[in-house]
């Protein structure tokens, strides 16, 4: 499955990812801190593993430095 | 960590320090390099964990930020060059030109002055109302209120609002509740708990360990809905949740350039390791002095939630349990008298700030309420004949002696 991560066009084997696996596949910095925009909107961090991606999906790693989230 | 002084001591680390330093350093560079064109895009962009540009981000002011976040269990903080700047860095992030606040005349002066002298000309309407009247309240909001702003003790005049009786009526109608907790701060009251969407403070006060720096804060508690503020539409889709904050780093604190300098965010972080400890201080200390004043017979008032006999008694019980701040105001025959009481004091410092560690003294209606008529301090609550006590940390019975020194020769 192809997605886009980041602007970047990514290849995972998996054919059930959700973002929790793409975070994790990925290695993405700071998972605790890392917001997910998944095709321009928002995704609450609890459906981060409920969430499936399906072909040619757009993510979005943002952090919001500063600013002091959870 | 339970604690809220554990907390504040141990803070959350978001990275190891490369040297283990116990105490996070001061981060005192302007810019940030990266390793590449590529990363430095990421990072302009959001998409990777770094700090680019110190009017933006800045790790001793995120560290400062991380710690407010524990200690007031919010969903995010932004930490502001002032206090001043955190109130107007929120209302031009909420609200827009023709929509309006709810407030009331019990402000601090500079905070009135912002709304009145400044925000009025760019066309933001602010209601002032009587807090203690929810009918009053109900029927000042309309379509176009983008915030309900008051302080949590009001300064001077030491009121205390019903701040669930507010939060549910701003629930109620879907508008966001501000409040300025400086003179609280999380210890005393923590806003979330009593259904505040956005908590403003100067750390300047008590936060930065005795008037060390100043600085301010923008708590978002994470209880209110963003969708249901028009101006923060786009953001909310995109960043959910961190709409407020988001919009305050990624636009309007980062043009108005109101950020800490990370000298600031270093003493106002180690001044929180002690807050605690000193509020405990301050508002044993101010309890005592305001019995003492009482007693006094060239005293004509005391006003001071702490005091039974407040009106605001039972409510500040309610809201900050035995802690009731350390600004006590108190009267005598009038203008003359408060100058030639404050000219005799020894220990007492005559200057213009809260919560510092020294006692402070000073004439309201002839400093901060100075540019305004005495119609209108009337109106603001402010006399010409109400002295404000910042009550500090010094031995309480040194204090008194001052106080009886000054009120000896007048």
């Amino acid at each position: 499955m192809i997605i886009k991560v980041n602007g970047e066009s990514y290849f995972t084997e998996k054919e059930r990812t959700t973002i929790n696996d793409l975070l994790k596949e990925k290695k993405v910095e700071m998972p605790e801190m890392v917001s997910v925009q998944l095709n321009g909107n928002f995704v609450k961090r609890e459906n981060f593993s409920a969430t499936h991606l399906k072909e040619n999906d757009e993510v979005e790693f943002l952090y919001f430095m500063g600013g002091g989230t959870q | 960590m339970k604690g809220f002084s554990t907390k504040a001591v141990h803070g959350k680390a978001l990275r190891k320090d490369p040297h283990g330093s116990l105490r996070f350093p001061i981060y005192d560079s302007v810019a940030f390099e990266q390793e590449s064109a590529r990363d430095i895009q990421f990072a302009f962009e959001g998409r990777k964990p770094s700090h680019t540009y110190s009017r933006i981000t800045n790790p001793s002011v995120e560290d400062f930020e991380q710690r407010i976040n524990l200690l007031s269990d919010s969903l995010g903080v932004v930490a502001v060059s002032s206090g001043m700047a955190a109130i107007s860095n929120l209302i031009l992030t909420v609200a827009e030109s023709g929509s309006n606040i709810i407030s009331t005349k019990f402000l601090f002066g500079n905070t009135y002055s912002l709304f009145e002298k400044t925000l009025k000309p760019w066309g933001l309407n602010v209601r002032y109302i009587n807090m203690n009247d929810m009918d009053m309240l109900r029927n000042s909001i309309n379509e176009k209120t983008r915030a309900i702003f008051l302080e949590i003790i009001t300064n001077p005049q030491l009121q205390v609002p019903d701040m669930k009786e507010i939060s549910k009526v701003a629930m109620e109608y879907s508008v966001p509740l501000v409040v300025d907790g400086t003179l609280t701060t999380s210890y005393i009251f923590k806003s979330k708990d009593f259904g505040v969407s956005v908590e403003v403070l100067s750390s300047t006060k008590y936060i930065s360990g005795g008037a060390t720096t100043v600085g301010g804060l923008i708590v978002d508690n994470g209880t209110f809905n963003w969708e249901k503020c028009p101006k923060l539409e786009v953001s909310v889709k995109k960043y959910g949740e961190f709409a407020l904050v988001t919009k305050l780093k990624r636009e309007v604190y980062r043009n108005l350039g109101a950020c800490l300098s990370p000298h600031n965010a270093y003493l106002q972080t180690l001044g929180l390791e002690t807050l605690s400890l000193r509020i405990d201080k301050s508002c044993s200390n101010t309890l005592r002095i305001s019995e003492y004043l009482e007693k006094c017979e060239k005293v004509k008032s005391v006003n001071y939630p702490g005091l039974k006999a407040s009106k605001y008694h039972e409510i500040a019980k309610a809201q900050f349990k035995d802690k009731f701040g350390g600004i006590l105001t108190f009267e005598l025959g009038d203008k003359e008298m408060c100058f030639a009481f404050m000219d005799r004091l020894k220990l007492i410092k005559r200057a213009t700030n809260l919560n510092d560690n020294k006692t402070l003294i000073l004439h309201p209606a002839s400093t901060i309420f100075c540019e305004y008529t005495l119609e209108e301090k009337k109106e603001m609550g402010v006399s010409e004949s109400m002295l404000r006590l910042s009550v500090g940390i010094e031995d309480v019975e040194d204090i008194s002696e001052d106080i009886n020194l000054g009120l000896e020769g007048i």
